[in-house]
């Protein structure tokens, strides 16, 4: 027959209800997965952008500025596009319609009379090989030759700015996680000194009694390791739900930010918030763990 | 076992608790300290149980001088000692069982090792039945007896007792001062302050008392 397994009882005494310290981690835990969530909308708004613009090339044989229209446009524009379909890694090149050059300069300059007159450029659209890489300036050149009004255009300074934002959002996001990373080790550290106060008769005994600094600290941190990733598990659960209902606003058609990209997390981006409570389990532990020692070196 | 060589004390910037205290406890040895209240034999037995550090002179525990041993030792030196307090500092929130437990936990050990002779030491003490009650339920007499279980449970080299018969009945305090004996002839080193002389007299032991923060040695112990 075994002997039955005896439970012990608890170093520290259990504590009722949610603590303030339980409503800050919760509260950092949102504030933190938004921060994460933005940053995921932000990498995949860039990743888009640079899938849809690279990968082509688009070339502008310009009318003149001032003066008469060049009579030459049309034959200038069918070079380059000659000279586009004889070049390594571009896959095709068709010149885009009068008309749908038109609608393109629609928002800004509006439809009508007007726009028929101006002197608009041909546009010409290339497709690219993709990951093809293509000597731009030797283009260039023999486009120069070819058309002497042709503009290359790469996207590349677009993609450029474009990748800048995301990395302004993405590192702004990054930096707001290291300050809520920051704030939430300080309310534990403050938390854990309170606790030690708190519990001041049961440290000095077990101290007394010759336990090693470690089996103290050990009473500690799992009490704010478990209670961080409570608090923070519903923290990051607000915020989540919170990207799922952006995601069904934006499917019925309601876009919260115009012009931005949508605010909906994947679910595979989603399941990345589950590393706020864990994180913030991981902070209160360590901070804890840290504090505690720390406390017990100072005395006798 | 113990040795101290001019030893004072005090708190803070106060007068002197204890001054040029000098002795020696050998090991196996079974000893008395007395003296009036607030004489400074809590005090002196502080220092010797590592709650706090001399004000001056040499204190050797075991072999070490604490002058010289590093802090990170010490939580080895303080399992090796168990002390009854004067006020018992039980833990409220626990059992009197898991109360006695708590050295042999402190040392690495498991339930199923230790309840046995947790629970027979309870027994011993008159409290078999009152095993599962947390302190404050417990009369002043019971807590200490508890205080007392938990000193001598894991059979430390030395055993400190600051007034451990305060608030039991003189029964009950032969009792416990046989537990001590007991515990003297499987080689605990013992020292326990007590005013009570009705126990001095029936031990025959060796007693030191301090006067003032001196140290008089009385008697000499039967050998
Ligand atoms: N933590 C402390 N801070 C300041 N003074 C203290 C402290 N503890 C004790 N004292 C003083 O030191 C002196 C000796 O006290 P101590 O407790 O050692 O005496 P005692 O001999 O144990 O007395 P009793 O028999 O009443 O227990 C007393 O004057 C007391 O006021
Ligand atoms: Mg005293």
């Amino acid at each position: 027959m075994s002997a039955p397994i005896r439970k012990r009882g608890r170093i520290l005494p259990r504590e009722a209800g949610a603590a303030p310290l339980d409503v800050v981690i919760g509260v950092m835990a949102f504030l933190a997965a938004l921060a994460l969530g933005a940053s995921l909308v932000a990498d995949r708004a860039a990743e888009g952008w640079r899938a849809g613009l690279s990968g082509r090339l688009t070339v502008q044989v310009l009318p003149p500025e001032h003066g008469a229209p060049n009579p030459a446009l049309a034959q200038e524009t069918a070079a380059a596009l000659d000279v586009l379909r004889s070049t390594d890694g571009v896959v095709h090149a068709d010149e885009i319609s009068q008309e749908e050059t038109l609608k393109l300069v629609e928002p800004w300059l509006g439809s009508g009379a007007v726009i028929a007159d101006l002197p608009l450029p041909r546009l010409i659209d290339a497709t690219l090989v993709p990951g093809a890489r293509i000597d731009l300036a030797a283009l260039t050149q023999r486009l120069k030759q070819a058309a002497p009004d042709s503009v290359l255009d790469d996207h590349s300074h677009w993609i450029a700015r474009l990748k800048g934002v995301a990395d302004a959002v993405i590192w702004s996001a990054y930096g707001i996680l290291a300050l809520i990373a920051i704030a939430t080790a300080s309310a534990i550290a403050f938390a854990t000194r309170a606790g030690l106060e708190a519990h001041h008769d049961i440290v000095s005994l077990l101290h007394q009694m010759g336990a090693r600094a470690g089996f103290i600290a050990r009473a500690f941190e799992w009490h704010y390791f478990i209670s961080a990733l409570f608090a923070a598990s519903v923290g990051g659960a607000l915020a989540a739900a919170f990207f799922v209902a952006a995601g069904g606003l934006e499917s019925v058609g309601i876009e919260p930010v115009p012009f931005l990209p949508p605010l909906s997390l994947q679910p595979a981006e989603l399941g990345w918030l589950i590393v706020v409570p864990l994180g913030s389990a991981f902070i209160a532990w360590a901070t804890a763990r840290l504090s505690v020692l720390a406390a017990l070196r100072r005395i006798y | 076992m113990v040795r101290f060589e001019n030893v004072g004390m005090r708190y803070g910037p106060g007068p002197e608790v204890l001054r040029d205290v000098t002795f020696v406890l050998e090991a196996g040895s079974f000893t008395f300290l007395t003296g009036p209240s607030g004489a400074g034999k809590s005090t002196l037995l502080k220092l010797m149980f590592l709650a706090e550090p001399p004000s001056r002179g040499l204190v050797n525990l075991f072999g070490n001088d604490l002058a010289t041993t590093k802090r990170s030792a010490f939580a080895a030196l303080r399992r090796r000692i168990g002390v009854v307090f004067q006020d018992f500092r039980l833990l409220d929130h626990l059992s009197a069982f898991d109360n006695v437990a708590l050295p042999l936990r402190l040392a690495g050990g498991k339930p199923d090792d230790y309840t046995q002779d947790v629970e027979e030491l309870l027994g011993w003490v008159g409290l078999g039945d009152r095993m599962h009650a947390k302190p404050p339920t417990l009369s002043g007499g019971e807590q200490q007896r508890v205080a007392i279980a938990r000193a001598v449970v894991a059979r430390p080299d030395l055993l400190l007792a600051d007034e451990p018969t305060g608030n039991v009945d003189a029964e009950i305090g032969q009792r416990l001062i046989r537990l001590f004996g007991e515990l003297n002839r499987l080689g605990t080193t013992v020292l326990i302050a007590t005013h009570d002389r009705s126990l001095i007299e029936n031990a025959r032991a060796r007693e030191i008392r301090l006067v003032d923060g001196r140290l008089v040695e009385m008697r000499a112990g039967r050998t």
